[in-house]
């Protein structure tokens, strides 16, 4: 099943400085959520590394911080990188995101990629 | 030194109007909220205060990203208000505010506050449960679930929960200097601690960490019951807020207990039902792990049965 794409949503849905989550746990929890930074789109796992698995948005689609420039764990306030995933504040400090590869098409559809070394 | 608990805890942050939401969508009432802040209150009148981060006018931020700039207690007196002055003011400076406060600084750089205590009174039946053989059961025809109830309050503030590099030394001064008692104690992470005016297992509990995580890892306030804990729990994660571990029923402390991801990089809790203890109560020591602080875990379920919305196996299908 390798690099079987599912489709996330259009580039134009999320706003520069924003995030969206994506495929629902019975938590409430999105699995993955992709932030727009500098025009570009990063995806990564909702799952902060100071905790194994913990959810990291405030609410629904809401990873980033008030500054918009970082992506936010608000469990215990960490900072991440939005373009590396590495923590740059908070428990997990030097820690990083693990990353989703995402793609956009040309009509402007953003893809998620499966592949082997991204669930 | 009769301190009664906390009486509220200031938070200073860049965007008021989401975390306003927030602290409203979990049961605060808004008291003289503008768009540079307000208060927050629970029905005995303890609150969250928000602030601008810009504010001049606040203690400094502790670092680490922290938004919580102060914790207020609350005193039974003026003599109570004295007793701390003079006790603080043998090694630190201790300020009075306009409001009758007194402000100082704790030996973990938490800045504290503390005033005689505006708690309203209040008598409101808890939840009460029609446990077989029980002297004391609900009204006939009273249900215990009202799926249509207005928003759920909570009924006071209860308790903080700090990160600090030392947790003895915390644990020193608020004993030594501010009248504490250790009710028990997670080894190798920290002590919950009562203050003398108050029978609540804790209100404040200290988790040894590294310097750079020093802040808050949560605060939260007291419901009725576990009904409402369940409820508006539910109903806040319906309004798209996210739950981090919950909702369950702690041992030490036993009391219920949802944890929540916030806007304030700290979680917030809903907790209700907790243990009473005086002096007589020995302090229980445990090694932390999950199965000496959670006595049952729940969990959330969006399908529990086939159905609408439901695939045609519901959620047997794998």
């Amino acid at each position: 099943m390798d690099n079987q794409a599912k489709w996330l949503c259009q580039l134009s849905d999320i706003e520069e400085g924003q995030s969206k989550g994506f495929f629902l746990n019975d938590d409430g929890n999105d699995q993955i959520f992709i932030v727009k930074h500098a025009g570009q789109v990063y995806g990564w796992k909702n799952a902060c590394p100071h905790i194994d698995g913990a959810p990291m948005a405030w609410r629904k689609d809401a990873y980033m911080d008030a500054s918009k420039q970082y992506i936010a764990c608000h469990a215990h306030g960490a900072l991440f990188e939005p373009v590396s995933g590495f923590c740059i504040q908070g428990p997990c400090k030097g820690k990083r995101l693990e990353k989703v590869v995402t793609e956009i098409d040309q009509m402007g559809n953003v893809w998620l990629i499966h592949s082997n070394k991204n669930k | 030194m009769n301190i009664v608990g906390l009486e509220s805890i200031v938070f200073a942050v860049e965007d008021i109007a989401s975390c306003a939401t927030f602290l409203t969508d979990y049961g605060l009432i808004p008291v003289d909220v503008t768009d540079k802040g307000g208060r927050f209150e629970a029905l005995d009148g303890t609150c969250v205060v928000l602030a601008e981060a810009s504010n001049q006018s606040l203690p400094p931020s502790v670092g680490n990203g922290c938004m919580m700039r102060k914790t207020v207690m609350g005193v039974a007196n003026e003599q109570d208000l004295e007793a701390i002055r003079t006790e603080l003011s043998k090694d630190r400076d201790v300020t009075s505010l306009a409001d009758g406060s007194i402000e100082s600084i704790d030996d973990m750089g938490f800045v504290i506050g503390f005033q005689v205590t505006k708690r309203k009174t209040m008598s409101l039946t808890g939840e009460i449960s029609n446990a077989p053989g029980s002297p004391l059961q609900r009204p006939v025809n009273q249900n215990a679930v009202n799926v249509n109830a207005e928003q759920i309050h909570p009924r006071t503030l209860s308790h903080i929960v700090y990160f600090v590099s030392d947790p003895a030394k915390a644990e020193a001064f608020y004993v030594e200097r501010l009248g504490f008692r250790c009710t028990d104690r997670f080894e190798g992470m920290g002590p919950f601690l009562q203050p003398a005016g108050t029978l609540d297992h804790h209100t404040h509990f200290f988790i040894g960490a590294p310097e750079f995580m020093k802040g808050v890892e949560h605060f939260t306030f007291h419901f009725a019951g576990p009904t409402e804990v369940m409820q508006n729990g539910s109903r806040f994660i319906e309004k798209g807020y996210q739950a981090f571990w919950g909702p369950g029923r702690h041992i030490f402390g036993s009391n219920w207990f949802w944890y929540f991801n916030s806007p304030f990089a700290c979680h917030i809790e809903m907790d209700a039902d907790m243990d009473l203890h005086d002096k007589t109560w020995q302090a229980r020591t445990a090694p932390i792990s999950a199965d000496n602080s959670q006595a049952f875990l729940l969990r959330y379920r969006n399908k529990w049965a086939p159905g609408q919305d439901s695939t045609p196996k519901g959620d047997y299908e794998e």
